[in-house]
Formats: C-alpha cells, structure tokens, sequence
C-alpha cells in the first residue's frame, strides 16, 4: 500500500468476513426449516432467521464498500485519509450498530420492512455514522490536487446510498406508500447507486490489476454507469407491478428492466476485456480471478436471472415465490459478494506485504464457493419453477406444495455446504496473511 | 470515438433525463394511489393492523402484495379464501390448525388484535393490484385430464396398448386415425366386428391394419366401443 492509513481497510474487511459467516449459519437454519427441520423454532424462528440473513448481507457489503473506499480513496486522491482515527471509530461505530441490531432481531426488536428491518433508533445512528464516513473519505478528496474519476464515480455512489437511505426512514399508514418508497431505497441501492460502487472498485481493481491506461478504462466505466442509471431508475417499475400503483408501470418496468442486463453485461465485457488487453500476468492472479468472476457472474445472476423474472407476463406468476430468492442469492454473489472479495484479494498482500496469493487454497476458495452458489441457484430454480406451477398455475395448497419441494431443499442445503467450504478457506487465506504491516507502505501494486 | 468527456456527458445527461421522468411518474402515481388503494376504507383498525403486520414482521415469513419472505403463504387475498372466521380460529392457536406441520409463531393475539389483523389483510385484499395473484390458469385443465381419465379407465388393456398409438379417446391417444369418442353412434357392433376383422377386405387401401385379432378379443373391443356413445 502506498500510504500507511489505508491499514484502516483491515478493520472493515475482518468485519465483513466475519459478519458473512454469521450470515451463512443463519442461511442454513433457514435452508433446514424449509427442508421440514425447522428445530430451533422456538429460539429462532423462521423470520428472525430471514430477518438476520437479509441484514448481515446488507452489513457485509456495506463493511466492505467503505473498507474498499478507505483503502481506495488515498490512491486515488495521492495522499494519507483526512483522519485515520476518525475512520477507526467510524468502524466502531458500525460494528456497535451492526450487532446491537442483529442482536435486537431476535428479541423482536425490528420494523416488519424487507431489508429496511433496522429499527428506527438505530438508523439514526446508521446515519450518523455514514455522514462520518462521508466526512473522512470527502474531506481526503476535496483536499487532493487532483482526484481521478474512478475516486469521483465510488464517491458520488456512496453518497447517493447514503441519501438514498433517507426514503426508507418516512413512516406510512398504508401498506402500498410504504411498499412505494422502500423500493426507493432497496431498488435504486442495487441496481443503481450500488453499481456505481461496484463500477468504481472495478475500475480500480482493473487498473491495477491489467495496466491497461487509466483513460480507456475510466471512459467506459462512464459508459456503463451510464447504462445503469438509464435502465435501473424507470426499472424500478418492475417492483411497481402488483403493489396498487398505476398500470403503466406494467409496461415502463417491462421496457427498462429489460434493459438492466446491459449495464451487468457492460460489466463483464469490461473485466473480461481489459483483463486480457493487459494480459494476464499481475502476479496476483487470484484477485484478477474474483474480479473478471464478479463481472461474469453479476451478468449471469443480477442481469440474465433478473431479466428472466421481470417481464410482467413471467412475474404475474413468479412474483412472491422461491424463483426471487433464486435470483436473489446469484445477484447479491455475483455484483457485491464476489467485489468485496476480489477487494479484499487484492489489498491484503498490499497491506501486509506477504504475498499469499498463489498457493492452491486461494484458487480452490474461489473455485469451490462459485461452484456451491450455482448449485444452489439451480437447486433454488428448481423448487421454484415447481412451486410456480404446481401452486399458481394448478392452484394447490401452498404447504402441500411446500412439502412437495422440500427434496430441493437439501439440494441448496448440500449445495451451500460447498459455498461454506470455499468461503472458509478463503478466511483461512485472509487470516494467514495477519495483520497490516508498517514495512509494506511505500509499496506499489 | 467517443471520447471521455462525451461518455461523462452520456452518464450525467441520462442520468438526469430519466431521474426526472421517474420523479414525474412517482409525482402521478401518488396521485392515483387514494383511489386505487380506496383510501376511504383505510378505517382505524386496519392502521393498527397494518402496525402489528410491521412489528410482528409477518413479512420475515409470508408474502403480502408478493412481497416479503417464501416461507408461509401469500396472504394478499386470504380473506377472500379462507373468511374472516377461519383466520380468527386460526390466529388464536396457529399450530392447532395443522398440527405437525410448519409451524407458525403462537402470538396469544387479544381478540381486539385479531379483529385488526383481519380488517388489515381484507383491505390488503381489495387493493387494485393489476390483477396479481392470478386465477390458477392450468386449474381447468387438470380438472379435465382426471376427469377424463376416470370416464374410460374400464377401456381393455388391448386398447391402451395397441389401438391408442393412432386412435384417441377423451383427448387421449394418437391422432393418426380419427378419434373414436362417440363410435357406437356412427357404427353398429356388427359392422364394427367386420371391419376389425379384415380392414382392407371392408375399404381396400386403408391404412388401418389387419391385427389378426383373436375372435375373443375381437368381442372385447367391439363390446367396449359400444358403449362410445
């Protein structure tokens, strides 16, 4: 790392990892439940399972964005963070919400709003503490001599998540106004100013990763962020079709969601493509590995899966059944998950200066966990095609149909066994490489 | 070639352009939402409901309008299905109504929290939602298939094996030679018994083969297909 504060960027990634382990257990408990186990129903039961899952991811991701900002911003401005001592009690702060909420769940303490769970108390404290972030991360831009377009695109995409998080505070008496506005947040976070996110590490990732010129790679990260917004913010419709808004989203959610795929597709041809105009060689193969994977697979799952349940003609019969989560689980993996990890995979031996990265386990990590989330992704698109049909288009019971697919539950189950090998030896990795070491500022990579 | 300012012209310019028209759409759907939600029936109860719904996260579980979790039923039209009194019943002792089955949390609801829950999900339920959930479309013709099934399950074992390659009956068999429902309308027994017992010998150049049926046999199938009315 070429300056000592970006150390600050451990904290945020040990967190991420961490939180993420916690997020698979509470998968599992949810995958048994569904299998017919649900045996811990009356210490967790199945909505303060869901609950925990839906909200740690949303914790990791975050954790791990602002770790890659922390740790990408002083490149990019060419100088130490405004305060690393801020950023330090930032991440305290964010550790302190993140496990009093997790932890709140299982008392109740929750508003009934999928992925807004978070009770109101503690998101003014989410607030409080992402202005924090803001401040540090801003204040070390605005007093560069210069800041390059990647820094800019990652700094206004987190800014706007930021704003973006005010909608979802407003409380409604009615049912459809709130379901309206959380989109606004939910909808226009991942697949909108998430990707601006996603776009800026990507750039940056790829342009240390290829050597490929900063110019090219920087033009067409705003060609496909352009792309994003213009398919992502009237895609918002697709969420519009069923909830009592006006028919025409029907056709405006149609339109643009179709649409979305080109942004992910933008994506994978630009990993892909500038991985192989620089050829291939950064000896930090690994981190070149989840890079070119996460814009492969945010295609395959936030792009071709989304598009294949948003037309209305499909989501008239899938809207609300196990094919979401199918979609779901692949997106999440493919856009963010799989970022965080190809960030991580590239800072950590900047920031300890052991090159950890080519022994077989990286490689295996990275093979196994994909493999487990396409397995689960298949075993989830079974049992929700089976669902679709047997319960809305034949119109059978919906626990008869329940107990009908829980055979593919032990397909996602056996499926994530996998994942939780892959992403165990990829902590196992991060963990070898210890702490952030004082002889690696200074270096380049 | 498009050059970096022109592509950051591209990204701010649609950015903005397609923000406003979603700014514009919202501004009128808000305006469509009282009538289309029927705000007028959003009564007291049904807002203390809707409370409860959020700080019960029934979502974690269920789906409402689709939306929420895939673990417990869709409840945008449970009141239409089930009635008022079946969900009081139910709420009062959830895992009373299927035992041994997946379990729903036992909330020891007050009558008066019931009461609310339910005037939440009717509301719910009466929501213009452009037609979502669907009428089960494939309903009909599954009840048809069984039926139709039922009505010629006494056929003989012959006829199932052999003569359904190109004859069909209750829409059910090959399509080569014309169906036979209703035969014993158009043929009398006899003539039936002539031509299966030498097709070409009654219409030269036919298509249907001589099966060289047993007389016993052959009395079975003429038996049955007599009563193809």
């Amino acid at each position: 790392m070429k300056f000592r504060s970006q150390r600050v960027a451990y904290l945020f990634f040990a967190t991420s990892l961490l939180l993420f382990s916690l997020q698979i257990v509470f998968g599992f408990i949810m995958g048994f439940a569904h299998m017919g186990y649900d045996v811990l129903h009356d210490v967790i039961p199945f909505n303060a399972a869901r609950t925990s899952h839906l909200n740690l991811l949303v914790f990791w991701l975050l954790s791990g964005f602002m770790g890659a900002a922390y740790y990408i911003v002083p490149e990019e401005a060419d100088r130490e963070l405004h305060s690393e001592k801020l950023a330090v009690i930032q991440w305290a702060g964010l550790v302190i919400v993140g496990v009093t909420a997790i932890i709140g769940f299982q008392f109740e303490w929750w508003e009934g709003r999928k992925f807004l769970e978070i009770p109101r108390p503690l998101d003014y404290l989410v607030v409080v503490d992402v202005l924090l972030f803001l401040y540090v991360v801003g204040r070390t831009a605005l007093g560069a001599e210069r800041f390059t377009t990647t820094g800019s695109v990652l700094l206004v995409g987190l800014t706007a998540a930021a704003l973006l998080y005010l909608p979802g505070m407003i409380t409604f008496e009615s049912q459809v106004m709130d379901s309206y506005f959380r989109w606004w947040v939910v909808h226009l976070w991942v697949e909108g100013v998430w990707e601006l996110i996603m776009g800026g590490i990507l750039s940056f990732l790829l342009i240390k990763l290829t050597g490929v010129d900063r110019e090219l790679i920087e033009k067409w990260l705003y060609v496909i962020v352009g792309f994003t917004f213009l398919s992502g913010i009237l895609g918002t419709g697709h969420h519009y079709y069923y909830i009592g808004a006006p028919e025409y989203w029907l056709l405006v959610g149609g339109i643009f969601s179709a649409l979305e795929p080109l942004a992910f597709l933008g994506m994978a041809l630009y990993a892909v493509t500038m991985a192989r105009r620089g050829g291939m060689n950064h000896p930090n193969r690994i981190a070149l590995f989840w890079t070119v994977g996460c814009g492969i697979m945010s295609f395959v799952g936030a792009g071709f899966l989304g598009f294949a349940h948003t037309l209305p003609q499909v989501n008239l019969w899938t809207h609300g059944t196990i094919i979401t989560a199918m979609h779901g689980h692949m997106a999440f993996w493919g856009a963010y998950a799989m970022l965080v990890l190809a960030m991580i995979s590239y800072a950590m031996p900047n920031m300890t200066g052991r090159k950890l990265f080519s022994g077989w386990a990286p490689e295996w990590a990275f093979w196994i966990s994909n493999v487990g989330m396409i397995g689960m992704t298949g075993a989830f698109a079974v049992a929700g095609i089976a669902q679709v049909y047997m319960e809305r288009k034949i119109g059978m019971d919906f626990l008869a149909v329940q107990e009908a697919v829980e055979v593919h539950f032990a397909g996602v189950v056996l499926a994530a066994c996998l994942l939780t090998v892959g992403i165990g030896m990829f902590i196992w990795n991060f963990v070898q490489y210890g702490l952030p070491n004082d002889e690696a500022v200074g270096q380049g990579g | 070639m498009l050059t970096k300012s022109q592509a950051r012209l591209f990204f701010i310019g649609g950015t903005a352009f397609f923000s406003l028209i979603f700014v514009m759409l919202t501004v009128d759907t808000l305006r469509q939402i009282p009538e289309r939600q029927n705000t007028k029936a959003m009564t007291a109860s049904v807002v203390r409901g809707k409370t409860i719904w959020d700080d019960r996260n029934c979502m974690g579980c269920h789906t409402i309008l689709g939306e929420g979790a895939y673990y417990a039923p869709e409840l945008t039209l449970v009141v239409n299905r089930r009635g008022p009194e079946w969900i009081r019943i139910f709420l009062r002792d959830p895992q009373a109504m299927y035992p041994g089955k997946r379990k729903m949390i036992q909330y020891d609801f007050s009558e008066e929290q019931i009461t609310d829950v339910i005037a939440f999900l009717d509301w719910i339920g009466k929501i213009d939602t452009n037609g979502f959930p669907p009428e089960p479309d494939l309903k009909p013709q599954v009840a048809l298939a069984k039926a139709s099934v039922a009505a010629v399950s006494d056929r003989p074992a012959y006829f199932d094996s052999v003569c359904t390659a190109c004859h069909a009956v209750a829409g059910q068999g090959g399509t080569f030679g014309p169906a036979l429902d209703g035969v014993a309308t158009r043929i009398d027994p006899v003539a039936l018994d002539t031509w299966l017992a030498d097709p070409q010998k009654v219409k030269p150049g036919t298509a249907m083969p001589n099966l060289e049926l047993s007389d016993e046999l052959r009395a079975e199938l003429v038996a049955w297909l007599s009563t193809l009315e």
